[in-house]
């Protein structure tokens, strides 16, 4: 087990009578990479705000390396932070930007000279030292911002949504590198996000945050896997979720009757509460030629095809089961395979282990 | 149709162009006018008029009219900028009373604050404050609402994450003022002074009331030579003192004023 980094104990922040965020309990390992992921107004930016020293919390402690930071300003925190808007100083050269935490730190200047032309190095901007930030596009700004937030090596780096501002292909590259950056570096990321995608693809861990609460947290997979909730199981990829109007345990399954009269077997689960909802994936479902056999799966449908959209790489099918019940099922394109047609018949298989059930 | 708007705009253009500058070029031609009639004849011109200026009858007022200007330029530069500061950024309690408070000197006639300010000083038996003090007081008055509005709006502008961003590097509030929120707002500060100068370097209304008999400021001067006499060495003060309003402008701008503030920009 690492040490803490940051660790967030029953933290709580309100606005006169307005909870943004509720007791929110987390613990950061050294060297993690963390999603902080949530719709807008979720409170993952006070929390983000709180951890670098900006807001304070209405209660609770914030521990980076075992120390109570609730009384350190932020200059004094050794935390770095990205920008969503970059907020790089403009009228500084790059070099100069990159060395402002160097010399605020007071480290001397042909140290910092060094640091800052490995920092730049770290996020490809070699030779652009002298230039201003508005002679550059808004990928190399980024970097930049970036360089400045990791040359004074600080214990953690928060990144503010950093990427949101980059056009989609320029987005998926820096993706990558971040996560690059991160390993290299071995320092502790948390990375705040509405996109589930982005915090998908980097994180180790994700932490999602609804209406001032955690909601969820877990490895990305996980999470995907395992939604504890509708909310989740709709906030992380696509999932079809269906209303579930009683639940009993059948021999080996537990039997949800969905829609008039539907019935799913699901795997058998320990849940807290009473079941009400159930989450299946889209690329899960499996399409079938009409009354085609067993083929192990624990649920056989038979539906309707009420439309498909050819998304290039797969189709997505709206089909209809009867009884008021409508799924939609991803369909991987392959050269051989013929998509179903509107109209046509199928038989949707579903393994048991692919319905999570749902309490909230 | 577009042909058309192009011609008036191009026509309003130059007539308010020429409303602004043909009577600063009546004065220019006055100046070189060779009777000691202000009389303008083109063909034929003499400098004498601009020799005169050494005499200490225009000197000593003009001297006079930097030192108050100069003064009052830095006086109202550094509280406009605190002020701005504390209300603008800080958002101290009582923040948009106190800009009302700030900008109020604005709504109030000159000659009423004159008369204010003679009646005030008289009353608290200061009399003796009547000349420079009395003046550079005054016209900091008078120019700490520009001053305080030029650095509220270059503060209004200002990214507060560029604060932020400062602060999680490890900058301190005094570092962060001194090496990002200045130099950011520089412009405005910049543009902010160079008002303060020219507005206390021209004024009459409010100076005609505070100045003393030998301790007067030029524009004052410029009145009381009017009442006895016009001639062309009234023009070339003015000639003189546009030109050296002019250079003010310039070396202002050439350290990074106005056009950086109009345009927003920063270097």
């Amino acid at each position: 087990m690492n040490a803490l980094d940051i660790e967030l104990v029953s933290v709580s922040k309100s606005y006169a009578s307005m909870a943004v965020v509720k007791d929110i309990d987390l613990a950061i390992p050294q060297g993690e990479f963390v999603s902080i992921l949530g719709p807008s107004g979720c409170g993952k930016t006070t929390t983000l705000n709180m951890i670098a020293g900006f807001t304070a919390p209405s209660h609770g402690d914030i521990r980076i390396k075992g120390r109570s930071q609730v009384r350190v300003p932020p200059e004094r925190r050794n935390i770095g932070l990205v920008f969503q808007n970059y907020a790089l100083f403009p009228h500084m050269t790059v070099t100069e930007n990159v060395a402002f935490g160097l010399k605020m730190k007071g480290v001397r200047r042909d140290e910092a000279e060094t640091t800052v032309k490995s920092a730049l190095r770290s996020v490809h901007l070699e030779g652009m030292g002298e230039r201003y930030p508005r002679e550059l596009s808004g990928g190399q700004q980024q970097r930049v911002a970036l360089a400045r937030a990791i040359a004074p090596r600080p214990s953690v780096l928060l990144l503010d949504e950093p990427l949101s501002n980059l056009d989609l292909k320029l987005r998926e590259a820096m993706r990558i590198e971040l996560k690059e950056i991160q390993q290299q570096l071995g320092m502790t990321f948390v990375y705040v996000t509405h996109d589930q995608e982005e915090a998908m693809a980097m994180s180790d861990r994700v932490v999602v945050m609804w209406q001032g609460a955690i909601a969820q947290e877990g490895q990305p997979a996980a999470l995907y896997r395992e939604p504890n909730s509708r909310f989740v199981a709709d906030f992380i990829g696509k999932s079809n979720i269906l209303s579930v109007t009683s639940a009993a345990t059948k021999a080996a399954h537990l039997e949800l009757a969905v829609g008039d009269d539907l019935i799913l077997k699901a795997h058998k689960a320990e849940l807290a509460g009473e079941i009400r909802y159930c989450s299946i994936r889209p690329e899960s479902i499996a399409v079938l030629p009409p009354a085609a056999g067993g083929s192990g799966c624990a649920n056989l449908l038979d539906a309707t095809v009420r439309r498909v959209v050819n998304l290039g790489a797969a189709f997505e099918i709206d089909a209809d089961l009867g009884s008021d019940v409508r799924l939609h099922v991803l369909l991987r394109a392959t050269r051989a395979s013929v998509p179903p047609k509107v109209g046509d018949a199928i038989r949707l298989g579903i393994d048991d282990a692919d319905i999570q059930p749902l309490c909230a | 149709m577009n042909r058309l708007i192009s011609i008036l705009y191009w026509i309003s253009l130059g007539t308010v162009l020429c409303f602004i500058t043909l009577p600063l070029i009546v004065v220019v031609a006055a100046s070189l006018s060779p009777t000691s009639a202000v009389t303008l004849q083109p063909w034929e011109w003499t400098g004498r008029w601009y020799a005169d200026l050494w005499s200490s009858r225009w000197l000593d007022p003009f001297l006079a009219s930097v030192k108050i200007a100069t003064v009052v330029a830095a006086i109202s530069g550094v509280l406009g900028l605190f002020a701005a500061y504390a209300v603008v950024y800080e958002r101290i309690p009582g923040s948009d009373a106190l800009m009302s408070c700030l900008l109020s000197p604005l709504s109030v006639p000159q000659i009423v604050k004159g008369v204010a300010i003679v009646l005030f000083l008289s009353m608290i038996g200061l009399q003796g404050f009547l000349g420079t003090p009395a003046l550079i007081a005054a016209h900091v008055v008078l120019a700490l609402p520009f001053v305080t509005r030029m650095v509220a709006t270059s503060l209004a502008n200002f990214d507060a994450n560029l604060d932020r961003a400062a602060q999680i590097l490890g900058a301190g509030k005094l570092q962060r003022i001194r090496l990002v929120v200045l130099p950011m707002i520089k412009p405005g500060v910049l543009s902010g002074v160079t008002f303060a100068f020219i507005i206390s370097f021209n004024n009459i209304p409010l100076s005609v009331f505070l100045v003393r008999p030998g301790d007067s400021t030029l524009p004052i001067t410029v009145i009381n030579y009017l009442e006895y006499s016009l001639d062309p060495v009234l023009a070339a003060v003015n000639v003189a003192s546009m030109a050296f309003i002019l250079t003010v402008i310039f070396l202002f701008e050439k350290i990074g004023g106005f056009s950086a503030q109009l345009h927003g920009g920063s270097k």
